[in-house]
């Protein structure tokens, strides 16, 4: 038996969570689907057979841009960032998107945390949806997810023909689901839609025996070096810091940045370890399929797709997994 | 370690420009004080270790302490004007106000040197955060063999802490070996590269930890001629430089290969560093 | 067609050892295309040429600066490559151009592509090459008149329409600059946004800051966009920036009667200063 919630009152309870918390859920306006706020008048016109956004929600904890702290013109006086207590519920996100939000947590939430993280993490609740067609570019069960995987959400929702059967895996979760609203059913959780799978075996291993390969310089031949795949990306979080003159403050930002930008590792005096494009680029693919599995044990990468459908020159992840796997040391 | 963690690990602790003394023409020794005297007590550090200083309206940047906690003398950092944020601090009077994030990443493990014979090798700025190296050797002597300076730089007004020089050659087995890349009518000393000032000197390995620090490309030199002298890389240290804005390991931006100059670092073995992937 | 530009590229590497052929290849999604740098003469069999290949890969020039490149464009892209030479970024010498008249581009993304001409295409006048030195095909007359219909959305409507218009728009930007590396006039070492000292815009993005960079860095292509409409391509979060310079590109058309591209040789209006032209007083 599992426990049915007809779109009907999925849609009313939206409208009431709308209320109470902060309801950010896929909206899509000239063709590109984005996570926003939304208010209970837009639930109605959610679209929730969306394939994927275009940037990941990464955004809701970790945001493009963030003014961590300001100091008042005295150059003493520091200004803590006004936080509210207001809770979120982020509605409609999929299994990828929530395990890229796992993967910076073991970053961010690691000491010393990151406090402007954590406290949008903790006052934040995921509501998943599973996905029913994945993109050709997707493989999240080959990184260890899947289409229809319940970890890292606090409630996910999977569409059957009699409604979305709903899965409540954590406290917040449990809480949150509304009872009233579902009924009891004997409906089987449906199985997951088949994704084309990327062999990852040994990948790191051959990654660690091909550093200095040639390789690396002929796939940044066409790099050209924008940000976008890691913009895009669930689960990258490179940013940078700096000061901005404001009326009577500065501020001090963080945004991101990629690694991939020319100037990255550059020391001012002039000094850059990664002044080719080969070895900028190298440095997101390492830090990918080595350098993190071997801090934390899993590959930074959840199987989206997003890089490979936004990188303006086609550099596919998966075929650079399968082309170290065959180089020769 | 040893300092009060700030609840918000990116906001600075206030501080206060105390002392300000001229090096070098690009190179100030700045005294900090934290302003809440308990963060200043508690602000324990050892030599290696590094904080950021920010110039609040321009940037923060993390430079190596260049004091020695011990003795109480004042948190100093030697900050050579090199790009936006240096310029800034060079602009500041005794007494204006800046942050200082810290102490962060590893250091010398002092203990491990006892009894062994210090060799010392700097160019340029790159003594500064072994200042506090020789200051700790001076200040127990008797916990170490011989002391054996290699400070360099560009020409002979360039030496960094030339007013210190007659205090470290001074004691009992301390030698100090200046060089500079070309002399001036004045300078009666060496004119040569740090690196062939240690083939020339050829230092023995028994016994001995070498501790480099300069420009990247004095380090790796240095490195290849210690190694034909027959220092072994597990005898060789050194501390390393890499743009950094976190310091905490958090931004992804210092990394050489898989270790981050902020956490894993700064101070490293050469049998470390042999294992690196990517070149510093 | 394409066995031309195999041969033509195999040719050229033969001759050139050392060099490189930019070009088209099969990108991953076995559909579409995507650029390719062809070092060897026996690679050439990789070369494609079809209604997918949408790249501008005349950006890339700038990499190998001095070094003997052979270069496979569309009419739109040759113009970058006059572009770049007229502000002296490029050494004509060192390039070998292979034109490719244009049948058109379909509206190609990874892994789909629409059953309709790119925007850029439907607007085009020139289909074959400013520069080459071989020309693959036979050369097409151009489209007679100008169409600038695209730019109708943002015109006759008011400057309050307009501001709500962009403002929406750039609210999406997520500061990727895609847009500036994909452009063959961005090129600047030092770009606006990433200068310190002063910090004139910075990393920063909300919506004065995107402003300034989009608006900024449109002005920045007045009578130098070559119309080549990758920006647009790029973009993640699908801003309409051809608008933008399209609508500058008319403006130039009209004020100045240039084309920016067209010939490496005429100097653009706003980089022209002569001594006998003088602003009309305006009562």
């Amino acid at each position: 038996m599992n426990r049915i919630i007809v779109d009907n009152n999925l849609r009313s309870w939206l409208k009431e969570l709308a209320e109470k918390y902060t309801l950010v859920a896929p909206v899509t306006s000239d063709g590109v689907t984005l996570f926003k706020h939304v208010k209970g008048s837009q639930v109605d016109s959610l679209d929730l057979q969306y394939s994927n956004t275009a940037v990941s929600p990464k955004g809701c904890f970790f945001p493009l841009s963030e003014t961590m702290f300001s100091i008042g013109s005295d150059g003493v006086n520091v200004i803590a960032p006004v936080s509210t207590d207001r809770e979120v519920v982020i509605f409609g996100i999929h299994p990828c998107d929530a395990a890229g939000i796992a993967l910076i947590d073991r970053v961010f939430l690691a000491e010393p945390t990151d406090t402007h993280y954590k406290e949008k993490r903790d006052r934040t609740i995921l509501i998943g949806l599973a996905c029913n067609a994945p993109s050709p570019e997707c493989f999240c069960p080959s990184v260890g997810g899947g289409p229809a995987n319940p970890m890292y959400l606090d409630i996910l929702l999977t569409q059957t023909s009699a409604g979305y059967i709903v899965q409540a895996t954590t406290g917040k979760g449990k809480e949150l689901t509304p009872a009233a609203r579902m009924e009891e059913k004997d409906i089987p959780l449906p199985p997951p839609p088949h994704v084309t799978p990327v062999p990852l075996e040994g990948v790191s291993e051959m990654m660690r025996r091909n550093f200095d390969s040639p390789y690396w310089d002929r796939v940044a031949d066409r790099c050209l070096h924008c940000n976008i795949c890691s913009y895009v990306c669930p689960c990258c979080y490179c940013f940078d810091i700096r000061d901005y003159m404001g009326k009577d403050k500065i501020d001090r930002v963080r945004s991101w940045e990629s690694c991939q930008s020319a100037g990255f590792t550059m020391i001012a005096g002039g000094h850059d370890p990664r002044p080719t494009k080969g070895a900028r680029l190298r440095q997101r693919w390492y830090h990918k399929l080595l350098y993190f599995p071997e801090l934390f044990g899993d590959i930074k990468c959840t199987g989206c797709g997003r890089c490979v459908r936004s990188c303006p020159v086609n550099i596919d992840i998966r075929e650079i997994i399968t082309d170290v796997q065959k180089l020769n040391v | 370690m040893c300092s009060i963690p700030a609840a918000n690990p990116f906001i600075p602790y206030p501080a206060t420009v105390t002392g300000l003394l001229d090096l070098t023409p690009d190179i100030k020794l700045f005294t900090v004080e934290l302003t809440d005297p308990e963060q200043q007590d508690n602000f324990d550090y050892r030599p290696g270790q590094f904080a950021f200083i920010s110039a609040y309206g321009v940037g923060e940047g993390p430079y190596g302490i260049a004091s020695l906690a011990e003795r109480k003398a004042g948190l100093e950092f030697a900050v050579r004007r090199v790009g936006t944020v240096t310029r800034a601090l060079h602009e500041l009077e005794p007494g204006a106000t800046l942050g200082i994030r810290g102490p962060y990443g590893n250091w010398f493990p002092m203990e491990d040197y006892r009894g062994k014979n210090i060799l010392i090798i700097g160019g340029g700025i790159g003594i500064a955060p072994l200042r506090p190296v020789i200051h700790h050797v001076l200040d127990h002597r008797s916990d170490y063999a011989e002391l054996t300076i290699i400070n360099g730089a560009r020409s002979p007004r360039e030496l960094v802490f030339s007013n210190e020089f007659d205090l470290w050659a001074e004691p009992p087995q301390c030698k100090l070996e200046l060089c500079v890349d070309r002399g001036n009518d004045e300078w009666q000393g060496r004119v040569a590269l740090v690196p062939q000032v240690v083939s020339e000197l050829s230092p023995s390995p028994d016994n001995t930890v070498a501790i480099i620090c300069g420009p990247p490309i004095m380090i790796r030199f240095v490195l290849t001629g210690l190694k034909e002298l027959g220092f072994s890389p597990g005898q060789i240290v050194t501390t390393l430089e890499q743009k950094m804005k976190c310091g905490i390991g958090k931004c992804a931006r210092c990394n050489v290969g898989d270790k981050y100059i902020c956490k894993d670092g700064p101070v490293f073995t050469l049998e470390q560093i042999l294992n690196f992937m990517e070149q510093f | 067609m394409i066995e031309t530009i195999r041969n033509k590229a195999k040719e050229w590497l033969e001759k050139n050892d050392g060099g490189c052929v930019i070009g088209y290849e099969r990108a991953s999604d076995g559909m579409t295309a995507r650029p390719v740098f062809i070092y060897k003469p026996y690679m050439v069999g990789s070369l494609i040429f079809d209604e997918t290949c949408v790249h501008n890969l005349s950006k890339y020039l700038l990499n190998r600066r001095g070094l003997k490149t052979a270069i496979v464009v569309k009419p739109c892209d040759s113009r970058g490559i006059n572009l770049l030479i007229n502000e002296h970024q490029l050494d004509r010498e060192s390039i070998y151009v292979i034109g490719v008249v244009c049948p058109g581009m379909k509206d190609a993304h990874f892994g789909r592509i629409e059953d309709r001409p790119l925007s850029k295409c439907r607007v085009c006048l020139h289909h074959t090459p400013a520069v080459y030195d071989v020309l693959v095909g036979e050369p097409q007359p151009e489209t007679a008149s100008r169409d600038y219909s695209d730019v109708a959305r943002i015109e006759g409507i008011s400057i309050h329409e307009r501001n709500a218009f962009w403002k929406e728009q750039f609210e999406r930007c997520i500061r990727c600059y895609g847009c500036r590396q994909v452009c063959a006039g961005c090129y600047c070492q030092e770009c606006f946004v990433d200068e310190l000292d002063p910090l004139w815009v910075g990393i920063r993005s909300g919506p004065e800051d995107n402003w300034i960079w989009n608006i900024g860095r449109a002005f920045h292509l007045s009578a130098r966009c070559i119309g080549c409409g990758e920006c647009e391509r790029v973009c993640p979060v699908g801003i309409p920036l051809m608008l933008a310079n399209r609508k500058l590109e008319k403006e130039s058309a009209d004020l100045f009667d240039f084309e920016p591209g067209m010939d490496a040789g005429t100097a653009p209006p706003f980089a022209t200063f002569l001594k006998e032209e003088t602003l009309e007083k305006v009562e």
